[in-house]
């Protein structure tokens, strides 16, 4: 990846040109206004006006596979170029015209199949930074999947870190909830990184108290973050058994990266080519070819002792209501894709355990990467109001030396420590060293703060 | 009055095979059979026994192959089409030309044009069944003679299997097609030369090899071997999957270490030739290792031959080491639809028997020169008998047949459906058949007989039971069972759909 020692990047200031206005560049666009000079380029003038209004960020009508408008856009000035409008080639046209225009600028180009991102991983794309959705809504809907109750999951470091938000539950283990932290018997290899209260997310002292009603944000190996689910959520086992409803592009996505994991799936796909095709790509999956609206096919092939459904179809509503059968049926954990940023309250209102945007985490792969090209993961947890970073210390950070207990820096937690490739879960007396890669969690706000000090 | 003559008036019926081009093709490749008889000429020379009806056949077939080239020149385009009356020409040629010299010699054991035919199909279809009673007593030059007719067979099998059968489609060897037999542009003509040309060299190392495993123990003066003679004729017999023998009590005549070693060279006749050309000449032995077929083929070679071996070794009549080696060597001998026999098994007890008479229908690999149904063919019924059982309690279920991890394509797997079913057909018609002969003419048969006489000609095997067992012949039968088996022999070896195929009105109609 190019760029990554970037010394100029890390700071303020950045001009950004985010082209396409949808969805995605929307939530990129509020990820990214705070700190630096955005610009948003979109054919259609009707999402920009808002955008402008709400952020403060300039917009210009044009094309984005159009080299003299972007040029007369002020591109060549550009430090960070993020292409992300809904068609794939468009992005690409867009990514190769930026290469020529600002050949200092990072580009990051989103794009909807996973077949451009292994090219761009066998560096035959000239961009910097690949995002695919489906890639990205097969991950999130893994770990979901990974992590039964778990409201969020996320890895960091190749796996060696986790981080998992749960939900306290009224049978959670009493070695955990009523005690101090400091006094509480937590699992080896873990720190509560976040307790959110009513709405309210704190970091934690060893004073703090897990409640039952709280949301817990935990972080620790991934043997220790499976245990913080068996403890925060005693009825959570192993998901060994999932069905998948939709095989379509998304869809067949996430059945490859459950069938990778080794978790047994069957497929519901009501195209018969379709499903044919699925049946012929993944032969480690069972491709059943009928709706997921068909009550007595759910009966006849026991979909109720699954431990998770997916729906992954294209209507959010088609989702919804297949969904709501399953649960009807006996389906225990339920996951929807949602597709309109609507869906996702009414599924939760609909009483679907997890929804899934494939647009959002889209959007927050890119904006993880935008950060910092150091930054290799940021999770928005909570709706932006608290990031987790990954970061790797500067030798000529202030905070090498310093023993945890010290940091100057308010409203920020250090979760974890990568050194030597191990995973460290620090107490207080722990010193950083430098070349450290730091796991941290913090406040947006005081995102690039962090960044900078260390 | 007047009737307007019926059918007249318009123009007439067109063919939609282009009969001109199909034999021109006929002709210009059995006129290469006529010179294979110089070697039995010199044979005669050596023995000084008559020469001429070899030199006589060898120029009436090359004589005929160029007459019927040079009748039909200028219609060289050969398609699909014309393959199927091609190939079928093409057995019936060649095995007329295996009888002939048994008729223009007079020979006392095959001179009878019926008998000869018989001898003649079943060498050239790789069977191995005869009509001789005494083969010992046969001239030398007749039993070089039939020993080759197996040895050319089994090339032309080969070439049939890999390059033209896939193309034709039948009972799904497209399934198959590899880029020997290709959909490409290349006319059929140049396909079979093209595979003739590449597979010749294998067929000669391993008959080689076939020759001197048998012919060493001999040289070196081990009990009960081969002599050269004996190992160049069986070396012939066994790489084409035939069993002509130049013994009454075929491979029984030699010992133990010779026995063992034609089963390990049947077995590999019953390979896939491309398999083992991919292994030996271009040294990728991983595919062969990976080939679900040959791993299918000696999985039911071990079992089968370990289940009749200890039937034998509990129930008699063999014991020991002589048990195991019997019940593996006729099994290798049935599955690889080769022939030979060493002990007298019509004594074996009814459930070795009746597991021989099965293993009649497995055959070997497809593209070997085995015959019957053929080990792919049957993994691929089995996996498609999976599939429907399982959809009778999953109806929803979408589960493609995968071979060695490619789809199969449905129309494929009907297509194998289809054949396995016309195979069992023609058996049960080829057993009505016998059965209704020997009721009014003889000899006495019992069901076994019946079953072992049908299967074993139809999956150009050549064992047979009772009358037309180890010490008897296929002399026992009426005329018109030696006519109804050497019918079976060549439509086994054809794979039966390009017969069934030419008896229908629309393959000639345009």
């Amino acid at each position: 990846m190019r760029g990554a020692e970037d010394a100029a990047y890390a700071q303020l200031d950045v001009k950004v040109f985010v082209l396409g206005a949808g969805l995605v560049g929307a939530t990129v666009v509020e990820a990214l206004h705070a700190g630096h000079h955005v610009t948003v380029v979109d054919l259609d003038p009707r999402p920009l006006k808002p955008l402008a209004q709400l952020y403060d960020v300039a917009t210009v009508q044009g094309s984005a596979a159009s080299g003299r408008e972007l040029a007369a856009a002020g591109i060549g000035q550009a430090g960070l170029v993020i292409a992300c409008t809904s068609q794939d080639e468009a992005n690409l046209v867009a990514g190769t015209i930026v290469r020529k225009l600002a050949p200092n600028a990072i580009t990051i180009v989103r794009t909807s199949s996973a077949e451009y991102a292994e090219i761009w991983r066998e560096s035959r794309l000239d961009v910097d930074f690949v995002v695919s959705t489906e890639r990205e809504t097969a991950r999130a809907v893994s770990q979901a999947i990974g992590m039964p109750y778990a409201r969020q999951t996320d890895t960091f470091a190749d796996g060696k870190i986790q981080i998992v938000e749960l939900d306290v539950g009224a049978r959670a283990s009493g070695d955990v909830v009523g005690k101090k932290l400091r006094d509480a018997r937590l699992p080896g290899g873990s720190r509560v990184a976040g307790i959110i209260r009513g709405g309210r997310a704190v970091l934690p002292d060893g004073d703090a108290v897990i409640a039952p009603g709280d949301r817990v944000v935990a972080i620790g190996s991934p043997l220790a973050a499976h245990q913080w689910c068996q403890l925060v959520s005693p009825s959570g086992a192993d998901v060994r058994d999932v069905v998948v409803f939709g095989a379509q592009q998304l869809g067949a996505a996430i059945v490859r990266a459950l069938v990778d994991q080794g978790i047994s799936v069957r497929v519901v796909e009501a195209d018969a080519a379709r499903a044919a095709l699925v049946a012929e790509r993944l032969p480690e999956a069972r491709v059943f070819n009928t709706t997921g609206l068909d009550p007595g096919f759910m009966q006849r092939e026991g979909i109720a002792r699954v431990q998770a459904a997916i729906f992954a179809m294209r209507d959010d509503a088609r989702n919804l209501f297949a969904a709501t059968l399953a649960r009807v049926q006996g389906v225990p954990y339920t996951i929807a894709l949602a597709h309109d940023p609507v869906s996702a309250r009414v599924y939760e209102t609909g009483g679907i355990d997890v929804s899934v945007d494939p647009r959002r985490v889209t959007a927050e792969a890119i904006v993880r990467f935008a950060h910092d090209p150091r930054t290799q993961q940021v999770s928005m947890l909570e709706g932006d109001r608290y990031e987790i970073l990954d970061v790797t210390t500067r030798p000529e950070s202030e905070l090498v030396g310093l023993p945890l207990r010290e940091m100057p820096i308010q409203d920020a937690l250090i979760g974890a420590i990568v050194r030597n490739h191990e995973a460290i879960f620090p107490c207080s007396d722990d010193v950083l060293q430098a070349g450290d890669r730091v796991i941290v969690f913090t406040e947006s706000s005081r995102a690039a703060e962090v960044e900078r000090a260390l | 009055m007047t009737l307007a003559a019926p059918g007249r008036a318009g123009p007439p019926a067109r063919l939609g095979v282009d009969v001109p081009a199909a034999l021109n093709l006929v002709g210009s490749l059995v006129k290469y059979l006529g010179p294979a008889s110089l070697l039995p000429v010199a044979f005669a020379i050596a023995h000084s026994e008559p020469a001429w009806p070899f030199l006589a056949a060898g120029a009436l077939v090359s004589g005929f192959g160029l007459a019927l080239e040079r009748l039909t020149r200028g219609a060289e385009e050969v398609g699909i089409r014309e393959g199927y009356l091609v190939i079928s020409l093409v057995w019936l040629v060649a095995g007329v030309y295996g009888a002939l010299p048994y008729m223009l010699a007079g020979n006392h054991q095959l001179g009878r044009p019926i008998d000869a035919l018989f001898e003649g199909m079943s060498g050239f279809t790789t069977t191995g069944a005869s009509t001789a009673t005494d083969v010992a007593a046969l001239p030398v030059s007749i039993q070089v003679w039939r020993q080759l007719t197996i040895w050319l067979g089994g090339i032309g099998v080969v070439a049939l299997g890999l390059a033209v059968l896939p193309r034709l489609r039948v009972g799904g060897r497209q399934l198959l097609e590899s880029e020997l037999a290709g959909g490409g542009t290349q006319p059929l003509s140049g396909r079979i030369r093209d595979t003739v040309g590449r597979f010749w060299r294998l067929y000669i190392v391993l008959s080689t090899a076939g020759f001197l495993a048998l012919a060493l123990p001999g040289w070196l003066g081990a009990g009960r071997a081969m002599d050269t003679f004996d190992a160049l004729a069986h070396a012939l017999s066994t790489i084409g999957t035939g069993s002509f023998s130049t013994e009454s009590h075929s491979i029984g005549a030699f010992g133990g270490l010779t026995q063992w070693t034609v089963v390990v060279f049947m077995a590999i006749a019953g390979m896939n030739f491309l398999v083992l050309y991919r292994a030996l000449f271009q040294r990728r032995p991983r595919e062969a290792a990976r080939d679900e077929e040959l791993r299918l083929y000696l999985a039911i070679l071990v079992v089968a031959g370990a289940a009749v071996a200890a039937i034998l070794l509990s129930r008699g009549p063999e014991h020991g080491e002589a048990a195991i080696r019997a019940g593996v060597f006729e099994v290798t001998s049935i599955v690889t639809t080769t022939g030979y026999f060493t002990v007298d098994y019509g004594h074996w007890p009814t459930f070795a028997l009746m597991a021989l008479a099965l293993l009649f229908f497995v055959g070997g690999c497809a593209g070997s020169t085995a015959g019957s149904i053929k080990v792919v063919r049957h993994l691929l019924l089995a996996r498609v008998l999976g599939r429907e059982v399982e959809r009778t309690v999953h109806p929803e279920l979408v589960r493609p047949v995968r071979l060695g991890g490619a789809v199969v394509e449905q129309q494929t797997l009907l297509a194998v459906i289809s054949f396995v079913l016309i195979y069992v057909a023609v058996f049960v018609l080829g057993t009505a058949v016998l059965a209704l002969d020997a009721a009014f003419h003889g000899p006495h048969l019992n069901v076994l007989d019946l079953v072992f006489a049908t299967a074993s000609t139809l999956a150009n095997a050549g064992v047979g039971l009772g009358p037309a067992g180890t010490t008897g012949s296929f002399a026992a039968f009426g005329d018109p069972s030696t006519v109804a088996m050497t019918l079976l022999m060549w439509v086994g070896r054809l794979e039966i759909l390009p017969v069934v195929v030419l008896l229908r009105r629309s393959y000639w109609q345009l």
